[in-house]
């Protein structure tokens, strides 16, 4: 029963991908979106404050005692992310087997989604426990470790629901998986640490004064940490050549060098451009997905059922459509909290008219398709026929403008931080920009040009991805191409 | 036609209502409300008493403890020119006004005896004196009458500082955000001379006092008010339940001043960077889309493409900063002004530009303006580009191969003229819904640049708006963004009528 | 095939052709692929009065023919690789831009398939067709409109005057039709190009566009060239009947002799898959199984001695030795007025036969 959408989209798929891939643009625009990505997974690893390695020594300089601050600072979900990308994306790329490479992208991806989900519901049980409410939800970026017997408990509430989901393999070959999903997400939720054990400025003071030593990560600032005295920066400096920390010269700390230069509150550029990665990244796929999610249910349910829910889901959608949606977010997301989860959401929540539109189109027309009429002719059930059946051959417009629709995202995050509007204590690229005219009227170029370029290049590589695809997919415009 | 717009028009309305309802269980629903951005101008206000005086004072002013859509239900009430709710009458002064509220109750009445209740005597002068009279009377009474609501606030601070001090169990009585009411501590007793309790006593004895001033002053106003029936302010239906009337869209309280009176200041200069930009995006984007369609697949096709690609995926706040940062900037170039619309001498200047008799040229108010708004005008159309020519090149595509195109050469047009008259004309009609799709983009893209700028338009009030939570302004910011955007919708589809004579609208 | 051998043929003709094709070649680009050849070696022509029928199946190259004829071929991606089309005493193919949008409209009209889609959706009737009068007649627009509303009330429209302020959507697909036979008509064409005119229409107003184009065609002496597929709009309107296949012309003949007695195995299939009303079949006949069948080639003689029907799909082992296999095909006049489509063998290439030219009586 699958098999009439699912074939036929598969051949198309891949012959698609044929076409994009022949687009140097759009593998320039994907091979940026991979440098992308393995900053926003390893952001924490090559920008941070925490040093990897810190020996306290005493007095003739022999090692008392070894202390991992960076170790002790990673979350459970940097943990995650960098054990998925780490292991999954060579085995997804280079792996054998019977599954294939989308196969295996699907595995990964749900394994990853179910410790995640393992990691999520721990820290909202740890907080129902501990009797703290809203407020806590940017901390699901930076977990501490909970009780045993709560992170147990939602590591087999999370295998549970992956084992439920309905998808055609069977049990028995999923089931290793899946155990093995959760005791990953159980030994990073109750081990890793999320903590900050050292104080940074005091670190540096004491291996200027040869009290310790430490192994510092690539860019030893985090997205975070700044100092007052370094306020400004032109890029390129050496720490000991700015005047005002000229008294470091000679130690590890001043032969440093600031690569892209230093914001206005002393922030390293560099690091914070890493770390936003995060915040772009993220903001573009979640709210997309989110958009895509609602767009496509109320898409499909105006194209299947047509009549007063049409009528009625349309006004709807058109609401949306004639107010200018910039307008209602920059609102939005000036009364709401200022949190990644909340911009994410209503970022989706404002933008899912598109995918609804094109669905609603798609299933009007495969409405009257004789394998969709065959299909209710047969008797099944209205679920299978829209899910099984429309869905698959009605979807494509819908994933194209996907791309658009991150692009979107991303200039949308960057703006509404521009505007200071983004979330509280993430770096963000829109962030850096703003202060690049500062109140003072003077204009400093490396916090313009740097994230400027990011924000720019991310959004271009969307969009090209996006177009490569359209005019991969779209029939029309491959004719008229001709 | 008549029929369609008239329909059209009727379907702008549940839009509206949409819109407005949305945004306003946002800023009622959003932590905080409406007193967030209070706390942020309390930072600086010294006394937090007066913090919670004006905070106390908004509560019941929009009845913010009133469920959300019964606060909706008021607003809606005031700003539809079908009004529901009592009818305000008009003053000769064309001010609206209303008689003198009752004042809320005293609190812990139980503790603290209310005072007794008194009638005031007050003789109003006659004539337009009573005009003038009653005004100050009314301002008096809306003074004091804010001094008493936000001493009954004070008390119930009081008592709860003073459950807070008790610690358990009656802590656990208070609510969930930290006050007190007073009706669940009618057990608690007040004996002693704990400071919280002094402080308790003193906050009672300044409410009473604020009550008798507040009392007195409604009283004199109500006495004024009710010496001279003051006209109903539009039209009745039925009396005190429904009437027609101009739209009320309130006090911006960040200000103090009339939201109209700020929207009417800032709507124009929107209106006026939008309506300058949209020819621009025209002209350039369907001469390119149509030269492109004409070679296509030729250097001009393949280039402009790309180049609009690369132009749609700069976002305004780049631009704009870039913009500010080297062409406005002293410190590079310099060469255009770095925000505002005028220059702080246009009001002086001359219409056009002139060269004095000592040959020196001035630029002229028209110039001045021109030259502010070239860099943001700049950052709100480029954008457009990609969009309008892609489309335009798309349509002009699709007409040409059409067949009507076809029976035209076989006529013998010329291709130029095949080109202009059919598929230029045809192609006219996409790029109508266009406008559809771009204006509201436009519009919120401006709140962007006129920030960034600082223009003082609708977007600039809108997030000094936000950032005070300041409903009125933010609702009435919303409404008259979305009335705008909604009659350049219905504008393009008059339009879209008259270019297709195969749209019929009855 | 040289042109230039049979000037002294058509030179004893009463009656020049109003417009002949000789040997033409058309093809297109394919992107990757090689070109597409759309037509190969045609050759027809059309005289005064007389209505020449192209039939065939779609893709056959007959709307080739008719659209090079007025350089409506868009070019790249088509190409015209030789041959000529003779217009008064012009070569249409090699007309400037300039010349040849007199000659479109003003000397040679055409109209087209779909009424529903080939009118501008959004200019008045009495516009269009005075774009066209207004192009080819210096004439004031007053002037204009009046032939318009005279050519609007020649094709049996009602109340011209009032119609003409009408836009297309308000007329129905046969009333579309009369207005694209009036717009093509109002300058007075020579020649009318009539690429499958009735396709689209239904039965009834199928007649009736027929015979208005007949009478039309009798008041004002025109050529007209009726592409179709329609076998009975051939027998019912056509003096010549061109029937072509696989951009080729496969036999070329006057009606009634075609329809007596068709010559080429590809017409024999066509006629025999009409059923008749008084036969008792059990099962119709294809194409195919007519023209796979090796009997039906054998048997035809020319002046130049026996020769075999050409056919694209004849086994290698059934095809006569040729004589340029970079040229495989002719046109072989095989008895007077008679034309087939050939295989070229060396006794073929030996006789040139004359071009397709049947006058009219």
């Amino acid at each position: 029963m699958r098999g009439i959408g699912a074939q036929e989209a598969k051949g198309f798929w891949a012959d698609a991908w044929d076409r994009v891939r022949r687009r140097p643009g759009a593998m320039l625009g994907m091979a940026w979106i991979a440098v992308m990505g393995f900053f926003a997974v390893f952001a924490p690893l090559i920008a941070n404050a925490h040093p990897i390695r810190l020996e306290r020594l005493g007095a003739e300089g022999q090692v008392l005692s070894v202390e991992w601050p960076l170790l002790a600072y990673l979350s459970p979900t940097d943990w995650l992310l960098m054990i998925a990308t780490a292991f999954g994306v060579p085995w997804v790329f280079f792996g054998a087997g019977r599954l294939g490479r989308s196969g295996r992208i699907g595995v990964l991806i749900g394994l990853t989604m179910q410790a995640g989900a393992t990691i999520v519901l721990a820290a909202l049980l740890i907080w129902a426990a501990e009797g703290s409410g809203i407020e806590s939800l940017e901390r699901l970026t930076r977990l501490e470790s909970g009780p045993w017997p709560l992170v147990l408990a939602s590591a087999i509430i999370a295998a549970v629901v992956a084992i439920a989901v309905p998808i055609a393999a069977p049990l028995a070959r999923r089931i290793g998986p899946i155990l093995g999903a959760a005791a990953l997400g159980f030994v990073l939720s109750w081990l890793a640490g999320g903590q900050s054990l050292v104080n940074h400025e005091q670190v540096i003071l004491d291996e200027a004064a040869g009290k310790v030593r430490a192994t510092w990560t690539l860019i030893p600032w985090s997205s975070q940490y700044t100092r007052s005295d370094m306020v400004g920066i032109p890029p390129g400096t050496r720490v000991a050549d700015w005047e005002k920390t000229a008294s470091f010269k000679g130690t590890p700390f001043g032969e440093r060098r600031v690569l892209l230069g230093t914001d206005a509150i002393g922030g390293d550029v560099l690091g914070q451009m890493l770390w936003a990665c995060r915040l772009s990244i993220s903001i573009g796929l979640v709210s997309t997905g989110i958009s895509v999610v609602l767009g496509v249910t109320i898409g499909a349910l105006m194209g299947f059922f047509g009549g007063w829910v049409d009528l009625l889901l349309y006004r709807v959608v058109e609401i949306f459509m004639s107010v200018p949606t910039l307008f209602v977010l920059i609102v939005a997301a000036g009364v709401l909290p200022r949190n990644t989860y909340v911009m994410m959401a209503i970022i989706g929540f404002f933008s899912w008219t598109g995918a609804a539109r094109f669905t609603r189109a798609e299933f009007l027309k495969l409405r009257k398709m004789d394998f969709v009429q065959a299909a209710q002719a047969a008797g099944l059930p209205v679920r299978a026929v829209l899910f099984r059946h429309m869905l698959p051959n009605g979807i494509t417009p819908v994933l194209v403008d996907a791309s658009f629709a991150i692009a979107a995202a991303i200039t949308i995050e960057a703006t509404l931080s521009f505007l200071g509007l983004g979330p509280d204590g993430q770096a963000s690229w829109g962030k850096l920009l703003s202060s690049a005219t500062a109140a003072t009227g003077t204009f400093v170029w490396w916090l313009a040009v740097f994230p400027g370029l990011a924000i720019f290049l991310s959004v271009l590589s969307y969009n090209m991805l996006g177009e490569a695809m359209r005019d991969a997919i779209d029939p029309k415009l491959r004719k008229a191409a001709h | 036609m008549a029929t369609y717009l008239l329909r059209r028009l009727l379907l702008m309305i549940p839009t509206v209502l949409g819109i407005t309802l949305m945004v306003f269980l946002l800023v009622a629903l959003a932590p905080g409300g409406i007193g967030a951005g209070l706390a942020v101008q309390g930072g600086q206000m010294s006394d937090t008493s007066k913090v919670a005086q004006m905070q106390a004072y908004l509560e019941d002013r929009y009845g913010l403890n009133d469920n959300v859509f019964v606060q909706y239900a008021r607003w809606l009430g005031r700003v539809s020119p079908l009004k529901f709710g009592t009818t305000p009458l008009v003053a000769p002064t064309g001010d609206l006004v209303r008689e003198p509220r009752d004042l809320p109750e005293p609190v812990m009445t139980w503790a603290f005896p209310a005072p007794a209740a008194f009638v005031v005597q007050y003789t109003v002068p006659s004539g337009d004196a009573l005009i003038e009279d009653f005004k100050r009377l009314q301002r008096e009474a809306e003074g004091t009458r804010r001094t008493y609501v936000g001493s009954v606030r004070g008390m119930k601070d009081a008592l709860a500082d003073h459950v807070r001090a008790l610690g358990a169990p009656w802590t656990a009585r208070l609510e969930p955000k930290g006050g007190a009411d007073p009706e669940r501590f009618r057990d608690l007793s007040l004996d002693g001379d704990a400071p919280t309790l002094v402080k308790l006593r003193s906050a009672a004895a300044a409410m009473h006092a604020s009550w008798t001033e507040a009392e007195a002053s409604r009283q004199r106003a109500t006495i004024a008010f009710l010496a001279r029936p003051y006209p109903a302010a539009g039209f009745e239906i039925i009396p005190n339940a429904f009437s027609l009337g101009a739209p009320d869209f309130g006090v911006a309280f960040s200000r103090n001043r009339p939201v109209w009176d700020l929207i009417a200041t800032a709507l124009p200069v929107t209106i006026l960077i939008n309506f300058i930009a949209f020819p621009i995006i025209y002209l350039v984007a369907v001469p390119t889309g149509v030269l492109a369609s004409v070679r296509r697949g030729g250097a001009f096709d393949v280039i402009s493409g790309l180049m609009f690609l690369l132009l749609y995926s700069v976002p305004v706040v780049l631009t704009g900063v870039f913009a500010i940062g080297f062409l406005a900037n002293n410190q590079y170039l310099g060469w255009f002004p770095v925000s505002g619309l005028h220059d702080s001498a246009a009001a002086t200047m001359t219409f056009m530009p002139y060269t004095d008799v000592a040959g020196t040229w001035h630029r002229g108010w028209l110039l001045d303006m021109v030259w502010h708004l070239a860099l943001p005008v700049l950052c709100l159309v480029y954008a457009g580009f990609a969009v309008l020519s892609k489309q335009t090149r798309a349509a002009m595509l699709e007409n040409f191969s059409s067949d009507y195109v076809r029976t035209a050469r076989a006529k013998g047009v010329p291709s130029r003229d095949v080109i202009i008259s059919h598929v230029l004309r045809n192609s006219l009609l996409p790029l109508i819904t266009m406008f559809v799709g771009i204006f509201p983009a436009m519009l919120g893209g401006s709140v962007v640049v006129e920030r960034i700028f600082t223009i003082p338009g609708m977007g600039s009030l809108v997030i000094e708006a936000i950032n005070l939570r300041d409903r009125e302004l933010i609702l009435a910011n919303t409404f008259m963004i979305s009335s705008v955007s909604l009659l350049a919708l219905l504008l393009a589809d008059i339009l879209y009528a008259l270019c297709d004579p195969r749209v019929a609208y009855d | 095939m040289a042109a230039h051998d049979t000037i002294a043929t058509t030179a004893s003709q009463p009656v020049e052709p109003l417009m002949s094709v000789e040997d033409l070649a058309v093809s297109f680009d394919n992107g990757s692929g090689p070109r597409i050849q759309a037509v190969a070696g045609v050759s027809m022509s059309v005289y005064p009065r007389q209505t020449l029928a192209v039939v065939g199946e779609s893709g056959c190259g007959k709307s080739v023919t008719a659209m090079s004829s007025m350089q409506l071929i868009p070019r790249p991606p088509g190409r015209f690789d030789s041959g000529r089309i003779m217009f008064e005493g012009r070569n249409l193919l090699e007309l400037p831009e300039r010349e040849m949008l007199k000659v479109r409209g003003g000397k040679i009209a055409m109209i087209f398939q779909e009424p529903m889609t080939s009118l501008n959706p959004v200019y008045t009737i009495g516009d269009q067709i005075m774009e066209a009068v207004l192009l080819h007649q210096a004439v004031s627009p007053d002037e204009a409109a009046r032939i318009a509303i005279k050519a609007m009330a020649d094709v049996g429209i009602r109340d011209p005057e009032g119609r003409m302020r009408a836009y297309p959507h308000q007329f129905s697909g046969g009333m579309r039709q009369r207005v694209m036979i009036a717009m093509a008509l109002a300058c007075r064409p020579s020649l009318l190009l009539a690429d499958e005119p009735t396709t689209a229409l239904d039965v009834t107003i199928q007649k009736q566009i027929l015979e208005l184009l007949r009478g039309l065609q009798q008041s004002t002496g025109m050529g007209m060239m009726l592409i179709t597929h329609n076998l009975g709009v051939v027998a019912e309107n056509a003096d010549v009947v061109c029937c072509m296949y696989a951009g080729r012309v496969v036999e070329y003949a006057p009606v009634t002799e075609l329809f007596d007695r068709p010559l080429h195995p590809y017409t024999r299939g066509l006629f025999r898959c009409i059923p008749g009303l008084s036969e008792l079949r059990n099962r119709l006949v294809t194409v195919e199984e007519v023209v796979t069948d090796p009997r039906e080639y054998q048997g035809l003689r020319s002046e130049a001695g026996p020769v075999v029907p050409w056919w694209p799909f004849m086994d290698q082992s059934q095809r006569p030795s040729l004589d340029d296999p970079s040229r495989p095909y002719a046109l072989v006049e095989v008895s007077p007025n008679r034309w087939v489509g050939c295989w070229r063998t060396p006794e073929v290439a030996r006789h040139p036969s004359r071009p397709p030219r049947i006058a009219p009586a």
